[in-house]
């Protein structure tokens, strides 16, 4: 029997919100993805947080928020502690826009959800994988393989292939099959009649144009407005096509001498170049073969200035220039502030090169007509100052007695319970509780402590009014005091913290190091505007994926036997769900969040021995990169394996089988190529003078239904016999 | 008439026939030295199972120059081979490969690693600049590299690929940055090919991995034989001691070293040592060699191949970028004014840079020369280790050698201890030792044996040339999937379907499911066709049921006369002018179909002239006799002495072998069972050939 394989979204089907998917194959539980959106709304992990401790492994396919960003919160809050899969340019790259998000949320709110701390702890766990690497799992998932191969869209992007008894399960979101000038396309066509393809329809009704054209339109419409003095801005991503962005206008400053400044804003955006630059073997072709003839490293970069802080970008000459600040999404970050400020000159340009996310700035920029203005609100980090600061201190004090009090009651009622019950032993929490009371109690002699003293004579139920006293008894056995161990070992905690700091291997820049070591206090301040957006809005397609047209046809190629459409808007993922239904193969699913659906192959199959006997009277024929013979054989049986035996007798015989597949267009090249007069009419090909071939239910249908049908006709002449002899030799016969 | 189907693939069937034949014999595995048999240097290790063949490594021999230094590449015939797969960039493991690419037959597929394939062109370019001095005839030009980069293709640690049912994957090898060592998978046989490795983990290199996957066969370098390594800690207090006592005494240092490779982390020591011992800082540190500046980038690129500790660096400061080392273009550009250490190439002291300084130095006894690694047989530098009286110099005259020799080795080779621990690890069942000195071979597969002996593995050294084989006989396996095996078939059943080979694994399914589980998809060719008939349908009829047993009216009435011969035909009478005449494609169809038009236009021919004519009732007897004579006809031209014994028995006598074969139901009782195989085989041949084909197929 098939392996059993099972699929749940947990998040982003018929929408494009982030994705996350449970994949369960023969009971072991992959996360394919683990993503957040721009505004990390913790209602969006509402499913993941219902399966996240069963999940046995986590895959992730490329370095941004929407693959990847809930990991952290995840790991922290939700008990995710699976390990989890990547490749190195994903958990580099990945870690950083992590930093780049916490370090811009951190700058314009009090964001809690996550720590960098815990972004490193998450990040500690990544096993990294390089391209097509077969890594065998262990003990669940004994039998499974799991490989990493190319996406292309973001650098070290993945398509996973999932292997278990030799059936293909593969996971291949944002792909492009396109080559660009830092990746290298997809390999997922080369996967074929895998049992499970699942993947998204997020561009299924987009159709994208030429590179080449697209990349002139976007230079000119940057030169446009710098010539006509404004600024540019490009919000970006932080590692991932933003490198993309760079390549091209480097290229295209280098190529026509332009002075421009180029800057590239983020929180991390020198260690993301370090780093991208040691990347080259995951990289394209040409980057490759540009550094091993001449090691000119591509990202080697002479027109772009990385910038991390926005005091040094203030610095920047007053000149036009081009900014790529992240985020994408407009919402924070760096490319929010720019935004703000510029979007009020009609000279300046701000131009999106992704569709924003839904409900961020930048998608309600992005809609045609663009709004005369928006609502925005402008935060930001401020050390407190005068009255504002003494009124903190004092909170925090109090919230300390606070905290100091309710530390003591905790233990007065603890002390209370386990005294009202003594016919019990005390137990060792109780020695623990103790002790800590005696030392801190000693130690300080606070407020919250005072309060001890009184709370203990006011008579209560329970307990006679006296000072609270207690025995520390110890309990002894034949070998002495009972100790507990849990007393003497070490808190794991505590290394893996040192340890963790000491791996903290990112050049943290001094802006952020400033925002991470800075204890002063300070608080955020919000004005909330309104902006007359008069810049000019742009937006064109540079998301690097492949776009509808050829989706549907790499669908088409790779046929699966069963097909799960998620992550696209609902006319989109319906849109592509009645296509494949219709071309590629009846098996398409598209379902809903929390919906499990069962993609298990209702494949058959057995394993037999092919006996020596039996395969020296096998002639294979060569086809393509297959061989193919026509074997009739008697089963037997040879310690527990089923052998395959020639047959006593002479086998009878079958239907003959004819294997090609005919492409009306190509046999009309051959035809002509050997002298025939031939056209198509009326969708059939018209050979010589009489006879007509056609194809009568057509053959795309390649998962569909049964064989393709051939028809050839014509009166009973030499030419009809010729014909089809040519239309004989397109075929090889079994 | 055309002939029916003619079958497309006939030509190629009795090529392919050709092709498939060595298949039976591929259980043979050949492992064949081209070069490291016995000796150091041209690596290249020729490597072929069922039809397909792997070469490793394509090395010179640093000793020689000329076609001797090449590796015995006249032995195998380079159109055969599949893949070659180099394992790191030194010169005795991929300096002839530019030859072998430009200059052979060649024709395969090259992978190496991303470092060792960008290195490699600088290090060969420095070397075809080098030899330009010393030799003569020379093996290709810069131009052949460059040519070569074009085809060189880059596989990734870990990264799985396949090349013609070739898999193949690498690992760390540890040896120099970029260094791989290679795991071959041919139909489920594994080869490991270590190429030159070290268990070390050192200041910027890995230690080589063992694989998760033991192999069948390890063909494992013997570089150090049963020697061992000091450990690192006092090779490297030996080395800075001796550079720095030398220098304290004004003396000059001169280093020998390869260009790439363990240069580097001589100078990743130097340079710590200097920055701890500032009394050192006004003595310059060079590296000679145009080749370190630009390998720099390289190493600065490929972190991802080093260890933690440098990837750790990384992240502050490249620590590559030396702050007491200093590049040296020429020996004109050299102040030779006090004491220095410079480091120089090539390693051996054959010519170039190291050997001018050498020539130099030598006769200063304050003077001291460090070799820190492996030296090659038949090179100076291996001459001076034995400290000689005298050295013959660059320019033909003598000198004596007073200068102080040191020998302390940096080279990442395994030494004994952890090639020991490595084959243990790995037990694999045969171990063929390559790339090392023949005594030193000798005595680590002594060593070996003594280690393995109770473990039945199989230690071999070849020589150059020398083919070791091996045979596996790996069962070949099938899935049966799909229709086919709806359900799992019992002992005793028959199995018929396709059998789809792709690669080496097999699959067995029903012709319906061939698009469902390949790219291959099946037709119906339906053909119809029309014949000009002005006659009776009645006498088609006729003449069509004197020929063939079964020509049916179709159940259902049709609107015009119809006619369906053998459930295969049908014949309609579309009008009064012609006849059409349907059926789907396939040799018996196509067979039918002939003779039914021949019937038509010989009735039209012959026109009215057609009467019944009586049938002569040829008897079931009279046919079966007919049949025993051509059987026993034919059975005496294969078999000679064939006797009729009684009713329907044989006696066929072969070479003193009797067998007795039952006409009727084939049975063949024999003692010997190739006779018996045979003489049935042939019978049912016969059988089939006598008998009329049976119309009802499947």
């Amino acid at each position: 029997m098939g392996t059993s394989v099972q699929m749940t979204p947990l998040c982003g089907v018929y929408s494009e919100n982030p994705l996350c998917y449970l994949l369960s194959i023969d009971g072991f539980n992959f996360l394919m993805d683990c993503g957040w959106n721009d505004l990390f709304d913790p209602n969006l992990l509402q499913p993941l947080s219902r399966v996240s401790s069963k999940v046995d492994a986590v895959l992730l396919s490329h370095p941004d928020i929407l693959h990847l960003g809930a990991l952290p919160y995840a790991m922290k809050h939700l008990g995710l502690t699976a390990p989890v899969y990547a490749t190195e340019p994903v958990y580099r790259l990945g870690l950083l826009t992590m930093y780049d998000h916490y370090l811009s949320r951190r700058e314009c709110s009090d964001f809690d959800l996550f720590s960098l701390d815990d972004i490193d702890a998450v990040f500690q766990n990544v096993t990294r994988l390089t391209y097509s690497q077969n890594y065998h799992l262990t003990d669940k998932g004994e039998g499974i393989v799991i490989a990493p191969h190319v996406a292309g869209h973001l650098l070290g992007g993945t398509v996973w292939k999932i292997t278990k008894d030799g059936e293909d399960v593969i996971y291949a979101v944002d792909f492009n099959h396109r080559k660009e000038r830092h990746l290298n396309g997809t390999v997922l066509e080369s996967f074929v009649r895998p049992a499970v393809l699942i993947t998204d329809a997020f561009n299924a009704l987009n159709n994208q144009l030429y590179k080449r054209q697209r990349d002139q339109e976007f230079i000119d419409a940057i030169l446009k407005a710098l010539n006509a003095d404004g600024n540019v801005l490009l919000p970006v991503d932080t590692a991932g096509r933003a490198l993309e962005l760079i390549l091209i206008l480097e290229h295209y400053w280098s190529q026509q001498h332009l002075s421009f400044p180029i800057y590239f804003l983020t929180n991390v955006a020198t260690s993301t170049i370090d780093y991208v630059k040691s990347f080259l073997e995951w990289m394209s072709d040409s980057i490759a073969k540009s550094f091993e003839h001449t090691r000119d490293n591509a990202f080697l970069l002479r027109h772009v200035n990385l910038i991390i802080n926005r005091d040094e970008f203030e610095k920047t000459a007053e000149i036009p220039k081009v900014v790529l600040a992240s985020m994408d999404s407009l919402e924070v970050g760096f490319s929010h502030d720019i935004f703000v400020e510029w979007a009020t000159d009609a000279r300046n340009l701000v131009l999106f090169t992704q569709k924003g996310q839904f409900g961020t700035l930048a998608r309600m920029l992005q809609v045609d007509p663009p709004p005369k203005a928006v609502k925005v609100t402008l935060s930001k980090r401020v050390p407190l100052v005068g009255d504002e600061l003494i009124a903190y201190e004092e909170e925090q004090n109090r919230i300390k007695k606070e905290a100091a009090l309710k530390a003591s009651l905790s233990r007065e009622e603890e002390l209370k319970a386990s005294h009202g019950s003594d016919t019990n032993a005390p137990d060792p929490m109780e020695v623990d509780a103790s002790t800590s009371y005696v030392s801190s109690g000693s130690g300080l002699r606070s407020a919250g402590h005072l309060d001890v003293f009184i709370d203990g004579f006011t008579p209560s139920t329970s307990v006679f009014p006296m000072f609270p006293f207690f025995e520390t008894t110890a309990e002894w056995d034949d070998y002495g005091e009972v100790i507990n161990p849990d007393d003497y070992i070490i808190k794991e905690e505590d290394r893996d913290q040192a340890s963790m700091q000491g791996d903290l291997d990112i050049k943290i820049e001094e802006g952020s190091a400033r925002l991470l070591l800075d204890l002063t206090p300070s608080k955020v301040a919000s004005t909330e505007l309104t902006v007359q957006v008069k810049c000019g809005l742009t937006y064109m397609d540079f998301e690097g994926r492949s776009d509808g047209r050829s989706v549907k046809s790499i669908i088409a190629h790779v046929a699966p036997l069963k097909l799960v459409l998620v992550h696209g808007s609902a006319e989109a993922t319906e849109h592509l769900k009645q296509h494949c239904a219709k071309h590629v193969c009846p098996h398409v699913y598209a379902p809903q969040i929390e919906e499990t659906i069962d993609v298990t192959s209702d494949l058959c199959a057995y394993k037999v021995q092919l006996s020596e006997r039996l395969m020296s009277n096998v002639l294979l024929k060569k086809l393509g990169d297959y061989e193919i013979a026509w074997v009739d054989g008697e089963v037997g049986k040879t310690d527990d394996m089923l052998t395959l035996l020639p047959l006593p007798s002479a086998p009878l015989p079958h239907k003959s089988v004819l294997i090609g597949d005919l492409k009306l267009a190509d046999f009309k090249q051959f035809l002509a190529s050997q002298g025939v007069q031939v056209e198509f009419a009326a969708g059939a090909l018209r050979c010589g003078e009489h006879i007509t071939l056609r194809k009568i239910s057509d053959a795309s249908q390649k998962g569909g239904s049964g064989p393709q049908q051939i028809l050839i006709e014509g009166p009973l002449t030499e030419e009809y016999y010729k014909i089809r002899k040519y239309l004989y030799s397109q075929f090889y016969l079994l | 008439m055309a002939s029916a189907m003619t079958a497309p693939g006939s030509v190629l069937k009795r090529k392919d026939s050709m092709a498939s034949a060595p298949v039976r014999e591929g259980d043979q595995l050949i492992v064949t030295p081209l070069g490291a048999g016995n000796e150091v240097g041209r690596s290249c290790v020729y490597m072929s199972y069922r039809g397909k063949t792997v070469l490793f490594d394509c090395g010179i021999h640093p000793a020689y120059s000329g076609m001797a230094a090449l590796p015995y590449f006249d032995e195998i015939d380079p159109s055969t081979i599949d893949v070659l797969l180099v394992t790191h960039f030194h010169l005795d493991h991929a300096a002839s490969l530019p030859y072998f690419l430009e200059k052979t037959t060649f024709k395969g597929r090259v992978f190496m690693t991303h470092a060792t394939k960008a290195i490699y062109k600088l290090l060969l370019s420095d070397y075809v600049k080098v030899s330009k001095v010393s030799v003569e005839d020379m093996l290709y030009d810069e131009q052949d590299i460059l040519r070569s980069m074009d085809k060189i293709e880059v596989i990734d640690f870990h990264q799985t690929l396949e090349v013609n049912g070739i898999r193949f994957w690498c690992y760390t090898a540890g040896h120099v940055l970029g260094a791989a060592m290679f795991m071959v998978d041919i139909a489920g046989v594994r080869i490991l090919y270590t190429g030159d490795y070290s268990r070390e983990e050192d200041r910027h290199l890995r230690a080589a991995e063992i694989p998760q996957f033991s192999p069948d066969i390890c063909i494992i370098e013997s570089t150090y034989g049963v020697q061992l390594h000091q450990p690192r800690v006092i090779r490297e207090k030996r080395f800075t001691d001796v550079i720095h006592s030398t220098i304290s005494q004004g003396g000059r240092v001169l280093i020998p070293a390869f260009a790439l490779g363990r240069a580097q982390e001589l100078l990743l020591i130097l340079d710590e040592y200097w920055s701890n011992h500032p009394e050192l800082h006004n003595i310059p540190i060079y590296y000679a060699s145009p080749l370190a500046k630009r390998c720099m980038a390289v190493y600065q690129t490929y972190i991802n191949a080093m260890n933690e500790r440098i990837r750790n660096q990384f992240a502050n400061s490249n620590p590559f970028d030396f702050k007491y080392i200093s590049p040296l273009k020429s020996i004109e550009n050299f102040d030779d004014i006090g004491p220095s250490v410079v480091m120089a190439s090539p390693s051996g002291l054959q010519s170039g840079l190291s050997r001018q300084l050498f020539d130099k130095w030598c006769s200063d006894k304050k003077n001291a020369c460090v070799i820190p690694g492996y030296v090659v047989e038949g090179t100076l530098a291996k001459t001076i280790i034995n400290e000689p009286k005298e050295v013959t110099l660059m320019n033909g005259l003598t000198a004596p050698l007073n200068m102080q020799v040191y020998y302390i080795s940096f080279s990442a080779h395994a030494d004994f201890a952890q090639t020991s621990a490595f084959l243990n690890e790995l037990m694999p069942p045969n171990i063929i030792l390559v790339h090392g000195e023949a005594n030193e071979m000798g005595r680590l597969k002594q060593k070996l044996i003594t280690q393995f002996s109770d473990k039945n593995t199989k230690i071999l050294s070849p020589k150059n040339c020398q083919s070791v084989e091996m045979y596996f006989t790996s069962e070949k396996m099938a899935k049966t999937i799909g229709r086919l095996a709806d359900k799992t078939p019992e002992v005793g059943e028959t199995v018929s379907g396709l059998l789809v080979k792709k690669g080496f694994t097999y699959q067995i399914m029903a012709p319906d499911d061939l698009h469902v589980f390949s790219q291959l998809s099946t037709a119906n060719i339906t053909q119809r066709i029309s014949i000009p008939y002005s006659g009776a349908f009645s006498v088609i009829k006729h003449r069509l049921k004197q020929i063939y047993e079964s020509v049916e009216a179709p159940i259902e009435e049709p609107d015009v006369p119809t006619l369906i011969v053998h459930d295969r035909v049908t014949i309609r009478q579309e009008s009064e002018n012609y006849l059409t005449m349907r059926w789907s494609s396939d040799p018996i169809g196509d067979m039918v179909s002939d003779s039914v038009v021949a019937v038509i236009l010989n009735i039209s021919r012959e026109g009215p002239k057609v009467t019944a004519v009586a049938e002569v009732e040829k008897t079931q007897e009279e046919t079966a006799k007919m049949a025993h004579k051509v059987v026993y006809s034919l059975l005496v031209s294969l078999f000679g002495d064939v006797k009729v014994v009684e009713e329907g028995k044989l006696i066929v006598t072969v070479d003193g072998n009797v067998a007795r074969l039952d006409e009727k139901n084939g049975e063949v009782e024999c003692d010997n069972d190739s006779l018996k195989e045979r003489v049935k085989t042939a019978f049912h041949r016969i059988q089939s050939a006598v008998r009329p084909i049976p119309l009802s197929a499947a």
